[in-house]
């Protein structure tokens, strides 16, 4: 043993020392690069050059040992074939190196951007795997090029499924790529009110890389697609306003008629009729027309005025009681009594009215009404006037009509939320002075809307 | 009594929400809920035939797509019954009958078979006009619900029958009722009702243009003139003579046709008479058309009334008189005689026109031939009005609202 190495020391010493020389140099010239780098990262304005000079710092010392290792083992008396397995060993262990370098590198610029964005937080995981994956085969690919294992059926293979796993998941990648597209307009955020073309509405309570979650009117989550949102027309009415002390629910009101049995002939009957019926009656009679003609032109007559003139053909009368004003009374028990005592003057003067044709009396109807909630529920007064939108004309006469009148409040359901829950007493009393008896029950929500939208503005 | 595996309705619940809005099938959903798994028994006479039968064939799927657990079951009878109960009908209507001792013995026979051989199960049962109204004498016995649905126009019956079913009637919880007029004074609970049409059927749907086009050429009529039109079985009680009456006041200023389309009914031997003298009276008039459309031809009586540029019914007589929400639900500005339900449907000078006369009818029809524009909004507002008031969803409303209004007398019920 000692004899070889004494007869061969040079073939040995030469390779040590060229490679001790290349690690000193390479040291050296490291040393010195990265003070150039670490200067010009601190003057860059990229933030990502603090990042490439820190991910290649350590990778850096493993090229200088693998420039080392090539030039002594090429300087060695090695034989060839053995030279050309170590060429392979170095190219992979350089390839491996650069590889995880290039990983390390991307995973840091993507949580560097995408931390920054709140919305994309969610989908940076996702992200990070891509890039690792993509880096890991482009790597193992020149790997296995440097071995001479041929590379084009995994090329072919490789592009095959490319192919196929965009054709299977192009709508979550069309998804990704419109959550990049929202979050760099920054037109949507969490917290934002918006309404879809659809009529859809709500607060955004987070935006995925997939989809976009609604908070909906109704209280149930709405999940929209972000290709779906960047296609379609989106109303965004921004930040939340002023949450009122308590939600105002919706209800809706149905009413079924029950027949009393009870009829008048002439103008007597009729007012001795009128002064014990249940208020469900006088309740029916006074809004029957309003509620089973609400399409129709705006002040429509109760229904005794309707009979007085068309069946007992007295004009007058019914004029005069067609002119009662409904709004003028904050209880069934004043309304009644002043169609009373428009009668009872009426008849003082004319008691010799006329009698209605048989089949054609005044049938006395009561009005059941079945209170429902709704799935509706609002808390500040932007989600109010997105639910007005949406409620049936039911829902609107209850809270407008019923309310006032029949429950005996004196006063709408929207206006003792909005100056009660909201303290805003200026909007609560356009609306209680809002006379509904001069809309149509379309045009009244449609009114009571743009008052709203009016304030909101 | 026999249960039959009806079919399913034609339409589904949901086919009628661009119709009705959502909001209309949200709250028909919250009361059917609110029903919580009752059982509502519906027991009528027979599955087929009638408008019981048409009625409960749509409403019973449509309210099970609800989730309401809604059966149908019919009662038994022989011949000679129903012979008996068709007496009952027609003097309920208040034509003259002959009902004898024996008729009202064989009734109570018959539903003394019925009251051993029914399989009452039902949380609420619902009998349909007067064949079964008998049944309520398990009530005693089993207790539930009991409602007693006259889909006849009561309003002049005949006294000895009424009082005859008015017994049973008494002790129901609650009548229900098509109209006011027909309304009885009763100690029970008694609610108001109407029937309505279904806007997804082959009477009511939409039709394309080709279809109506063939309508008209197959009965060699043109559309190159106003086009009066009256859809009725040909009946005294159906006024057609008065329509041809009017049609000719008419024609002497405006230059328009008249179509007379309707059926003979087999239980009306004297339809074929009025046929006929019907023709006989149109003879020489070539701007009169009488036309005998066979029984089902739904689809071209709806091409007829969407062709008319005005839709009558001059009855002199009717019962709810739905051929009138037909009429309107086809935006058809109408002239209609004030009887039955037809104020109901129409509101004088807001959804159409109502007349008593046959100058009345006259006249109706210049103001609207010669005021297009007034014509159009009558028929537009008429189709909002059956819209809210007279289609099928509005119905099924009602029946679900009565069925939880059972169990609560107050008159405002908060679910």
């Amino acid at each position: 043993m000692l004899d070889w190495l004494s007869e061969n020391w040079l073939s040995i010493a030469v390779p040590v020392v060229l490679f001790l020389a290349t690690y000193v140099v390479g040291l050296w010239t490291r040393r010195s690069a990265y003070r150039a780098f670490d200067r010009w990262a601190s003057r860059a304005k990229w933030e990502g050059s603090h990042l490439v000079v820190q991910v290649t710092r350590t990778p850096f010392l493993a090229w200088i040992v693998i420039l080392g290792a090539y030039i002594a083992i090429h300087v060695s008396v090695l034989e060839d074939s053995t030279k050309a397995v170590a060429d392979k060993v170095l190219a992979a262990l350089f390839v491996v190196s650069v590889t995880w370098m290039a990983a390390s590198l991307a995973e840091k610029l993507i949580r560097l951007y995408i931390g920054r964005v709140e919305r994309l937080r969610p989908s940076e995981g996702l992200l990070v795997n891509i890039a690792r994956i993509t880096i890991a085969v482009i790597g193992g690919l020149i790997l296995l090029d440097a071995w001479g294992v041929p590379t084009t059926p995994i090329y072919l293979l490789l592009a095959a499924g490319i192919l196929v796993a965009i054709f299977v998941f192009r709508d979550l990648l069309t998804n990704v790529f419109s959550s990049f597209q929202l979050a760099q307009g920054e037109q949507i955020k969490v917290g934002d009110f918006v309404r879809l073309e659809s009529g859809e509405g709500g607060y955004i309570t987070a935006v995925t890389w997939r989809n976009t979650q609604i908070r909906g009117l109704d209280g149930n989550l709405i999940l929209v697609p972000n290709s779906r949102l960047l296609q379609t027309t989106v109303i965004n009415y921004g930040r939340p306003l002023k949450k009122a002390s308590a939600p105002f629910r919706f209800y809706s009101r149905l009413h079924l008629k029950e027949v009393t049995g009870l009829k008048a002939c002439d103008l007597a009957e009729l007012l001795s009729t009128l002064k014990k019926v249940p208020g469900s009656v006088i309740y029916y009679h006074t809004h029957n027309f309003l509620e089973e003609h609400q399409y129709l032109t705006p002040e429509p007559a109760n229904d005794f005025s309707l009979w007085v003139s068309d069946e007992l053909g007295d004009e007058v009368l019914g004029e005069k009681l067609a002119s009662i004003d409904t709004f003028g009374f904050p209880t069934i028990a004043a309304l009644r009594a002043r169609i009373i005592g428009v009668i009872e003057d009426y008849l003082a003067k004319n008691p010799n009215g006329r009698a209605a044709s048989p089949g054609r009396e005044f049938r006395f109807i009561r009005s059941i009404s079945v209170v429902l909630p709704t799935p509706y529920i609002a808390h500040d007064l932007r989600e109010f006037v997105e639910v007005l939108r949406k409620i049936s004309i039911n829902s609107l006469s209850f809270h407008i009509f019923e309310a006032r009148l029949r429950l005996q409040k004196g006063v709408n359901d929207f206006s003792i939320w909005i100056q009660d829950c909201l303290g805003d007493n200026d909007l609560a009393d356009r609306l209680a002075y809002l006379d509904p008896y001069n809309y149509t029950l379309e045009g009244l929500r449609s009114t009571i809307i743009q008052l709203i939208e009016k304030r909101i503005k | 009594m026999v249960n039959e595996v009806y079919s399913q309705s034609r339409s589904r619940l949901q086919d009628y929400e661009p119709i009705v809005g959502r909001s209309c099938l949200e709250e028909l959903r919250i009361l059917a809920e609110e029903l919580g798994g009752k059982i509502v028994q519906n027991i009528n006479s027979t599955f087929v035939g009638g408008g019981v039968a048409e009625i409960l064939e749509h409403m019973v799927p449509l309210l099970n797509q609800l989730g309401v657990d809604a059966r149908w079951d019919v009662i038994q009878g022989s011949d000679e019954f129903f012979e008996v109960t068709k007496k009952f009908h027609n003097a309920l209507h208040g034509k003259e009958e002959k009902i004898s001792a024996d008729d009202f013995a064989l009734f109570a026979e018959v539903t003394q078979q019925n009251l051993e051989e029914a399989r009452l199960y039902g949380d609420i049962l619902f009998v349909h006009d007067p064949q079964p109204v008998g049944l309520i004498a398990r009530k005693k016995e089993m207790g539930r619900k009991w409602v007693w649905r006259c889909h006849i126009d009561v309003s002049n019956p005949d006294k000895k029958v009424w009082r005859f079913l008015r017994g049973f009637v008494v002790d129901y919880d609650a009548a229900v009722f098509s109209a006011p007029a027909f309304a009885q004074q009763l100690p029970i609970r008694q609610f108001l009702i109407t029937p309505s049409i279904d806007p997804l059927s082959d009477k009511n749907k939409e039709l394309d243009s080709g279809m109506i086009d063939a309508t008209l050429t197959k009965y060699g009529l043109t559309s190159d003139k106003p086009m009066i039109v009256q859809v009725s079985r040909f009946d005294r009680l159906k006024d057609p003579l008065g329509v041809i009456e009017a049609f000719e006041m008419v024609k002497k200023s405006i230059d328009c046709q008249l179509v007379l389309a309707g059926g003979t009914a087999d239980d009306d031997p004297e339809s074929e008479e009025v046929l006929a003298d019907v023709r006989k009276r149109a003879e020489g008039n070539p701007d009169i058309h009488v036309l005998l459309v066979p029984t089902g031809s739904d689809l071209e009586i709806n091409a007829l009334q969407r062709a008319a540029t005005i839709i009558m019914q001059k009855s002199l007589k009717e019962g709810f008189g739905l051929t009138i929400s037909e009429a309107l639900w086809k935006a058809k500005p109408v002239v209609a005689t004030a009887v039955g339900g037809i104020p109901l449907q129409i509101r004088n000078k807001f959804t159409g026109l109502l007349c008593h006369t046959v100058e009345g009818a006259a006249y109706a029809l210049r103001q609207l031939l010669n005021n297009s524009e007034y014509a159009n909004r009558l028929g537009q507002n008429g189709k909002e009005h059956v819209r809210q008031n007279f289609l099928i969803t509005s119905h099924l409303q009602n029946y679900l609202l009565m069925f939880l209004a059972l169990d609560h007398p107050e008159d405002i019920i908060h679910l």
